[in-house]
């Protein structure tokens, strides 16, 4: 059991949040007092934000669409079957056909390796995320 | 009558050691973000054991989870059956909790034996021991003077420890500490007279350095008489922003809620989680009705919970005077201030 | 923000513009409070009465889409009261003439008229804000989420670059970022135009800096925005799709166009952590961490750089975005192993000029930093434009009034506003599946003035088929006098209400941010 410090997930305010694990499951969360944002307190969000985590809905396996229905496949099937039909589409449309939604949740270093895979290996500069949403 | 031992500092993590052979230990620790919370004590060398600041959290998270797995159930067409979760409860000494907290663990004892006794909160209580440590010196927001749960205790504590500078004065209370006592009475030597006058010095001093002037007495007095004037629940409740802060980090707040989450069709998982009174869905009803539906209403159910329902209930307030929700609130409302303007004061 | 959250505590002047802060940036709005509480005078800018603006000591209920008439006129009504920065202006500025000759163009009572707003009080928030000596703006998407909202952003500018009340501590502009790490998002070049740092991609100086940095040609033409990629229909030239924790069929407008799109690809990939509406649509689904099973940085809404950090292994056989990324190009034929985040950090410090100091071993350290940080030896920066704007001189773009794309009519006469609820998050993914914040908002209502409602003969907890030009939803009412009458306000977090079904794509032509605040709808009770 211990309490690891992390920046919340929700909004832009970046607190710093104790998640309490207890036996590998985070079972609760707490603010810092020293944090220059979170000063001692989180909203509602924030207080509650171990609760998503062990979900049962949470996704645990990559899916394939076979036969029309989504088919939990292995990481190398998935990982295959996307890099050949990303290739193909790539090579077929002129590198003008593919398009990349990164997002504002994820962390930076996610972010640049996304922008990078884009633009590097996908050679397109169609990557966006919803900063304007 | 509690018996009283002298306990040298130099041992003291000698027989912290010794403990955490037999118990896990759980001592205010101050980490490398400068925060200072209740942890568990891997090593008593690399944890910086911190009894200068009042920890941020009380011990009520390890007796009283904010996540809680129930259990796991399962049913069928035919039959409804479920599975106990049966938690492995792991002896536990807390060490170096204040009054204040330790008081509040004595509150929720009663709450939790109410009718049916919450089997959850005793398998972990029962397994619990307590090493508490009177205040010397009252942090920036304490007033559990004025709520009579502190700084020093009677009862309720297992061990009681003042720091009496080079050493610490130790009282026994419950069964448990004077087994300790016994156990391990090498590290123990009897107290001299200057050593009680040495705590009788450092409780008159402590009472004197207050720095919070909470009128809890009045308040409760004026409570139990007339209402509040609705203007001062309007004010107040206009800053509150619903993060129910104050009640998570309260060590008396035991409210809760349940949840069901399915796992599959015929499956699933029942969970108890911390809930607050102030949250809009505490006392909505299935179907949408609210009894108590303005942020007013919320907002008078917390403070006249705490010293009004409680003190005729129990006969005493539910505000341990901690200070905790003071200057963490968002909006500026905790029960200083509402002592205060109930008192008619601002 | 060019502050820090910390300073608006410190500010005597609070002019908050299109936010809804005690719901969206609790952080925030507990500064407001405390700066509140040391006497600070609080003005808001807003069509809903917010419970922020119930504190507010002038409160400017101004219609939908009306922001640069009002701000106009406060400025107008600066000029008349000698109350303009001119040694700022003197100094600092260029363009300046060009924004008086429009504002003495302006006739201040239509002005006024426009806004809805009575120009007294027009004009006692204008001499308090520019009176001030600590003034802090605060603005958000109700600013943004318009047709105009890079006019709106601008008038917001030349309003505190008019009066002085930027480049000071306590003192300046501050737009609140909606999201974690949108603020990140962008720094690291997750933009159409850009590579990390803002480096334009058409410019040949920096492609040739990335291109020897990653070893590989890059293109010099600016790729698609997010709607011209998730708008570009089932014939569009988009025909494969990468989509990494977002939610576009419940985020993005005109839902029916989204759908359209995504479910004509010749393939889409979704990585995410729950099976969203949108990852049902994929072909594959990439199950992927939470932040709490990786580690990394995020960068709030004041430009601090701070650590996520790993408490739990990856869930199953979850594996957080930065992996799948990686073995992705791996399996493409393009080297991208990384020893760990820290090593992708170091890279980025390495072409990312304003994170150049940031490493994560500092950052582990201390309370993050804020960019512009630019080696390991700089402190990183708490407010900006101290001493000079980034781009020089503050440059005034004079702006006049837009009225929105969709304007109510007799067929759908109601204007809808769309926004968040304090306790959900964006579309839901995360918020929808936590027990405590569901049950306190677990359906979209939609909000009604009295006096509407009383017309309709609507009460709250009523059905209401609420629709515009694109799509329709059955959403329950709440009648409430936060919302003004003629306007109807509702939250994008339900997938049972996707009232993003209804909404207008129209997007300010430089932002491409689409005008969210603003479509013309009709109201129609349904008897049970």
């Amino acid at each position: 059991m211990k309490d690891v410090l992390t920046t919340c997930v929700y909004c832009g305010c970046g607190c710093g949040v104790y998640l309490h694990e207890d036996q590998g499951r985070i079972c609760g969360a707490f603010p810092s007092r020293n944090h220059p944002v979170s000063r001692n307190n989180l909203c509602v969000k924030g207080w509650n934000i171990h609760e998503f985590i062990h979900h049962p809905a949470r996704l645990t396996e990559p899916l394939l669409r076979k036969a029309g229905h989504l088919t939990p496949v292995s990481w190398d099937e998935a990982l295959t079957y996307t890099a050949t039909r990303l290739t193909e589409i790539r090579d077929q449309t002129a590198n003008q056909g593919l398009g990349v939604l990164s997002s504002a949740k994820c962390t930076n270093e996610e972010n640049y390796l996304l922008q990078k895979f884009t633009r590097a290996v996908l050679k397109t500069n169609n990557i966006d995320q919803c900063a304007r949403l | 009558m509690n018996d009283h031992y002298i306990l040298k500092k130099d041992h003291l993590n000698s027989l912290l050691r010794r403990l955490m052979k037999e118990y896990r230990l759980v001592a205010p620790t101050k980490n490398p973000h400068g925060d200072t919370l209740f942890s568990i004590i891997d090593s008593i060398e690399q944890a910086h054991i911190d009894l200068a600041s009042q920890p941020q959290g009380s011990i009520k998270p390890f007796l009283f989870p904010q996540q809680e797995v129930l259990f796991d159930y399962e049913h069928s067409a035919t039959i409804d059956y479920h599975f106990e979760h049966t938690p492995d409860s792991i002896p536990t000494a807390f060490f170096g909790v204040r009054s204040c907290d330790l008081s509040a663990v004595l509150y929720m004892d009663v709450i939790f034996s109410q009718k049916k006794r919450d089997p959850y909160y005793f398998e972990k209580r029962n397994e619990a021991i307590i090493i508490s440590l009177a205040c010397n010196e009252p942090f920036a927001n304490c007033f559990c003077n004025a709520t009579k749960t502190g700084p020093f205790l009677e009862y309720g504590f297992d061990l009681q420890l003042t720091d009496l500078n080079d050493r610490f004065m130790v009282e026994t209370g419950r069964a448990k500490g004077c087994e300790i006592v016994k156990r391990f009475q090498h590290f123990f030597e009897p107290v001299e007279e200057r050593d009680s006058k040495a705590q009788y010095q450092a409780f008159l001093e402590a009472r004197s350095h207050f720095k919070q002037q909470v009128h809890v007495e009045q308040a409760i007095k004026r409570l139990a008489r007339e209402p509040i004037p609705e203007e001062i629940w309007e004010s107040l409740s206009l800053r509150c922003q619903d993060c129910g802060g104050c009640a998570y980090l309260c060590p008396t707040c035991t409210c809760f809620t349940i949840t069901d989450l399915a796992t599959s069709a015929s499956s699933g998982r029942r969970i108890r989680s911390w809930d607050a009174c102030t949250f809009s869905g505490f006392t909505r009803m299935a179907g949408g009705h609210n009894p108590i539906n303005s942020r007013t209403h919320s907002i008078k159910q917390r403070f006249l919970h705490k010293l009004k329902y409680d003190v005729q209930e129990h006969g005493r307030p539910s505000c341990v005077g901690c200070g905790r929700c003071v200057g963490i609130c968002f909006g500026g409302v905790d029960i200083i201030r509402f002592i205060n303007k109930a008192c008619g004061q601002n | 923000m060019t502050n820090s959250i910390n300073e608006i505590a410190q500010a005597q002047v609070i002019l908050v513009s299109g936010s809804n802060t005690t719901e969206a940036h609790p952080q925030v709005a507990r500064r407001m409070f405390d700066a509140i509480d040391r006497g600070a005078k609080l003005i808001v800018i807003d069509p809903r009465r917010t419970r922020l603006a119930e504190h507010a000591h002038i409160h400017l209920a101004i219609r939908p889409g009306s922001d640069i008439p009002l701000l106009n006129a406060m400025m107008r009504i600066i000029l008349d009261e000698n109350l303009a920065d001119d040694l700022f202006i003197e100094m600092r500025t260029e363009n300046y003439h060009a924004l008086r000759d429009m504002l003495y163009q302006l006739d201040l009572d239509e002005t006024a008229e426009i806004t809805g707003v009575p120009l007294a009080k027009i004009s006692a928030a204008a001499q308090l804000y520019a009176r001030a000596q600590k003034a802090v703006v605060c603005y958000c998407l109700g600013v943004t989420q318009h047709i105009c909202g890079t006019n709106n952003v601008q008038s917001i500018a030349n309003l505190a670059m008019l009066t002085g009340h930027v480049e000071k501590e306590f003192t300046g502009v501050d737009p609140l970022r909606g999201q974690n790490n949108v603020q990140g998002a962008c720094d690291m070049g997750a933009l159409p135009g850009h590579f990390p740092s803002y480096q334009p991609v058409n410019t040949a100086e920096y492609r040739t800096k990335f291109e020897q940095a990653w070893g590989t040609e890059l293109s010099g033409t600016p790729g698609l925005s997010l709607m011209e990629m998730t708008h570009s229909g089932p014939q569009g030239a988009i025909r494969g799709m990468l989509i990494m924790g977002e939610n576009p069929m419940l985020s993005d407008p005109n839902l029916k166009k989204v759908e359209a799109t995504l479910k004509n690809l010749d393939l889409l990939v979704v990585s995410d952590i729950f099976l969203t509406e949108t990852a049902a649509l994929a072909d594959v689904v990439f199950p992927a961490a939470s932040f709490a099973e990786k580690t990394g940085t995020f960068t709030n809404s004041e430009r601090r750089v701070q650590m996520v950090r790993q408490v739990i292994p990856p869930l199953g056989s979850c594996r957080s975005d930065g992996e799948i990324i990686m073995a992705l190009s791996q399996v493409m034929g393009y080297d991208m192993r990384y020893e760990s985040m820290a090593e992708v950090m170091e890279e980025i410090a390495l072409l990312a000029p304003i994170y150049g100091g940031m490493f994560h071993d500092r950052i582990e350290g201390c309370w993050g930093l804020q960019w512009p940080c630019w080696n390991r030896d700089h402190a990183g920066t708490s407010f900006l434009h101290k001493y000079y704007f980034t781009r020089g001189r503050g440059h005034f773009v004079p702006a006049t009034h837009e009225a929105a794309a969709e304007l109510p009519d007799a067929d759908f006469p109601f204007i809808l506003n769309t926004g968040r609820v304090y306790h959900q998050y964006h579309t839901g993914t995360m918020t929808r599946q936590s027990s405590s914040l569901n049950r306190e908002a677990s359906e979209a209502l939609l909000e009604v003035n009295p006096q509407d409602a009383a017309r309709l003969g609507l009460r709250t907890g009523d059905w209401v088929e609420l629709s515009s030009r694109r799509g329709s939803a059955t959403v329950k009412a709440h009648i409430t006098e936060q919302v003004a009458k003629g306007s109807v306000y509702t939250s994008f977090h339900f997938p049972a209400v996707a009232i993003n079904l209804l909404t207008s794509d129209a997007r300010d032509p430089k932002a491409q941010c689409p005008e969210y605040k603003v479509s013309a709808v009709r109201l129609e009770k349904i008897n049970p």
